[in-house]
């Protein structure tokens, strides 16, 4: 079981839905949401204020993105977190896109940042159960 | 021989002084031999001697006389030979003259002589005409029969009121028969000879060749009547720049002055400047201005100015001509007025723009909708998935989540599709792969295991060993999908299921037949909708309207047709064919 996990998506129900499904395979012991990509930024930028001081600070090391989202939109978000360095500082942290719909053009696009996978919604438990053999 | 035949007159007239001479000197005498016989010895010896030499001096006189005579009347003789000799030079000269005027015109001479209809003609009947010495006639009647049925009538009926006026000159155009049959046109000019009594007697006359003209001629007045006739506007100018940029107007037609308003009188002698306007394109004027200077041809489109001061969309074309040494002449100009076409571009311009807005708009509503049904319906999936975990033990309520539960995985279902049809018609260029279309297919029998084992269809498969298409895999799994499940939804209850599928190498096409012995379509009522969207043909509650409209788009995308047949309560055969590498 992962100890932390993110959940960024503008819609609650979607939030929700994540959270229990996340619960109910006992995924991960805690679930983090943002409904924006700014504020998963913010997140990060806290958790790495807090790395500053303490080392073993616990990260998430899955975060669950959506792609269309108002504010910043997934792919924003990914270009934020790579210009501040944080796939350097959060080194096992992973991302995996999950989104209604899969455009080959955004499987290509994802190439360039730490994007192990895409899902489409809905979030299932095979989904995670399936995703849980990659994260011992 | 002048001096023989003289030689001879000389010799002539001596010889017959002498026999004379020598004849009477005979006679003499003989006479006086006789005389002196019968009046033998007589007395007067004497006066018969006397008498003898008057005699002989008489004979001789008179022989002088003779001999004077002669020769008087050799000399005239002479005179009048010399006189005939010049006349017969200057006829030969003449005659020689004749030949060589005839030849130097090409005229083809002829001589008639009325009264005995005696009719002569010159070289030219061979040189020109092509006739064969021995095959040229020798009356009127071998000229009339060569005037070509057309013209004999009215050349007749000149030539014989000519005859009848007695005027001097007669002239006409005709076409005369050749040796081979062909006609040419002649200009033939006569003129007649009378006798003291003002009888006409003879009549000549020089035919010329005129074939080239005539041709030449009507040429022209075709190629008049072209510019005369047209329903197009035709200008010709001079090319004088030196008071308009734009030369002088010497010529319009009357399409012109249809187009314009303006008569031919009006604006010849005038510059074309006097169409541009104050709505002018400018650019068009100046270009006009450089190509004249340039003696280049050029095309123009403005606006330009009626007589009554309207307005009108002019397209025209300003070609420099040369004439035969290759100088720079006129200029001509072909124009025609477009304004209508140059409204309904600007209708068809407006129009391309709406469509490709609204297109552009119907696109983004239909994304925008996609994902906005998507989102809270993957939701709703999510939930319901969730549920299935919980035992419910109200059965009103398990009965009300199994109908919110079978709605909402049709209309997933339902989005799902119309997604697919969006990301087609979006992307006309899709990625291509060589596919083993039996690979394809165990795809699609893995997906519809379930349906195939519930149904038990027959299924025969016949396809080509190695058959590989260029195409996208996807799409082909998808376009098999649709078909097979569509045969078996609309399978026919009363019987048993048989689908045939087939594939075929024919020239450069592959051609897959899926065919079975379902319900069928009435094609008549719906052969116009049956690849349609949203097109039901049947009473199914899970029947969408997509599926074939799928199969099409994806099919076409790859470049294939899709074909239909189908009897009601026998069956439907689906054709579809792809270019085969």
């Amino acid at each position: 079981m992962l100890d932390k996990i993110l959940c960024v998506d503008d819609d609650p129900i979607t939030l929700m839905l994540c959270k229990k499904v996340v619960e109910r395979v006992e995924f991960a012991k805690e679930i983090i949401t943002a409904e924006n990509g700014v504020e998963a930024i913010e997140y990060f930028d806290t958790l790495f204020e807090e790395s500053k001081v303490n080392d073993a600070i616990v990260y998430p090391k899955l975060v669950l993105l959506d792609l269309n989202m108002p504010v910043m939109d997934g792919w924003e978000f990914l270009e934020t977190y790579m210009r501040k360095d944080y796939d350097n500082i959060f080194t096992s942290t992973r991302f995996i896109v999950l989104s209604s719909s899969i455009d080959p053009y955004d499987i290509n696009r994802s190439k360039t940042y730490p994007v192990i996978g895409f899902l489409s919604k809905p979030i299932t438990k095979e989904m995670l159960e399936n995703l849980k053999t990659q994260f011992p | 021989m002048k001096f023989y035949i003289f030689g001879v007159m000389k010799n002539n007239s001596n010889r017959i002084t002498l026999i004379y001479v020598l004849i009477l000197m005979f006679m003499a005498i003989i006479g006086h031999k006789l005389f002196v016989s019968y009046f033998s010895a007589s007395d007067n010896e004497s006066i018969f001697r006397y008498d003898y030499l008057k005699d002989l001096l008489y004979i001789v006189f008179s022989g002088l006389i003779l001999k004077f005579i002669l020769h008087q009347n050799e000399m005239r003789n002479k005179s009048v030979f010399e006189k005939l000799q010049l006349t017969n030079i200057e006829i030969k000269e003449s005659n020689e003259r004749y030949d060589i005027v005839a030849k130097a015109t090409s005229d083809t001479i002829w001589d008639w002589k009325m009264e005995d209809d005696s009719f002569i003609w010159n070289k030219g009947i061979q040189g020109v005409f092509g006739y064969k010495k021995e095959d040229v006639g020798k009356t009127s009647k071998w000229w009339f029969d060569r005037i070509h049925p057309e013209d004999s009538l009215k050349m007749s009926v000149k030539l014989y009121s000519f005859l009848e006026q007695k005027t001097e000159k007669w002239q006409d155009e005709y076409r005369f028969q050749c040796a081979d049959g062909s006609y040419k046109y002649v200009f033939d000019r006569g003129f007649l000879v009378k006798d003291a009594s003002g009888k006409p007697i003879r009549m000549i006359g020089a035919i010329q060749d005129v074939t080239k003209q005539k041709e030449e001629e009507q040429r022209l007045r075709l190629l008049e009547t072209v510019i005369t006739q047209t329903k197009d506007a035709v200008m010709i100018t001079d090319i004088d720049t030196s008071k308009n940029a734009i030369p002088n107007i010497i010529f319009v037609n009357s399409a012109f002055t249809d187009m314009t308003g303006y008569p031919a009188e009006e604006v010849i002698g005038k510059s074309p400047e006097m169409f541009f306007g104050k709505k002018s394109d400018i650019l068009e004027f100046d270009k006009l201005k450089t190509a004249i200077q340039e003696y280049k041809e050029c095309f123009v489109e403005t606006i330009s100015y009626k007589k009554t001061g309207e307005e009108f969309w002019i397209n025209f074309s300003m070609i420099p001509v040369t004439d035969k040494e290759g100088e720079h002449s006129h200029w001509i100009s072909i124009q025609r007025d477009v304004t209508e076409e140059k409204e309904k571009e600007k209708e068809r311009e407006q129009l391309i723009r709406e469509l490709t807005q609204n297109n552009k708009d119907l696109k983004q509503f239909s994304y925008i909708t996609s994902h906005n049904l998507r989102a809270p319906l993957s939701n709703l999936t999510g939930l319901l998935n969730l549920i299935e975990d919980i035992t419910i033990e109200d059965p009103e309520l398990k009965e009300i989540i199994n109908g919110f539960s079978k709605s909402t995985h049709l209309l997933n279902e339902t989005i799902n599709d119309l997604v697919k049809v969006i990301i087609i018609k979006d992307n006309p260029s899709i990625q291509k792969e060589k596919v083993l279309i039996k690979d394809v297919f165990e795809n699609v029998f893995n997906q519809l295991s379930f349906l195939i084992s519930v149904n038990k269809p027959i299924l025969k498969i016949d396809l080509e060993d190695v058959t590989i298409l260029d195409i996208n895999k996807s799409y082909l799994e998808s376009i098999f999908l649709n078909l097979l499940t569509n045969a078996i939804k609309y399978r026919d209850p009363n019987r048993q299921l048989r689908v045939t599928i087939a594939t075929k190498v024919v020239d450069d096409n592959l051609i897959i037949t899926f065919k079975d012995n379902g319900i069928g379509i009435d094609l008549e009522k719906n052969m116009d909708k049956i690849f349609g969207l949203y097109q039901r043909f049947h009473n199914y509650p899970d029947s969408k309207g997509l599926g074939l409209y799928l199969v099409k788009s994806q099919v076409e995308s790859m470049g294939g047709t899709i074909s239909v047949a189908s009897t009601v309560g026998k069956g439907t055969t689906f054709t579809i064919v792809f270019k085969y590498n």
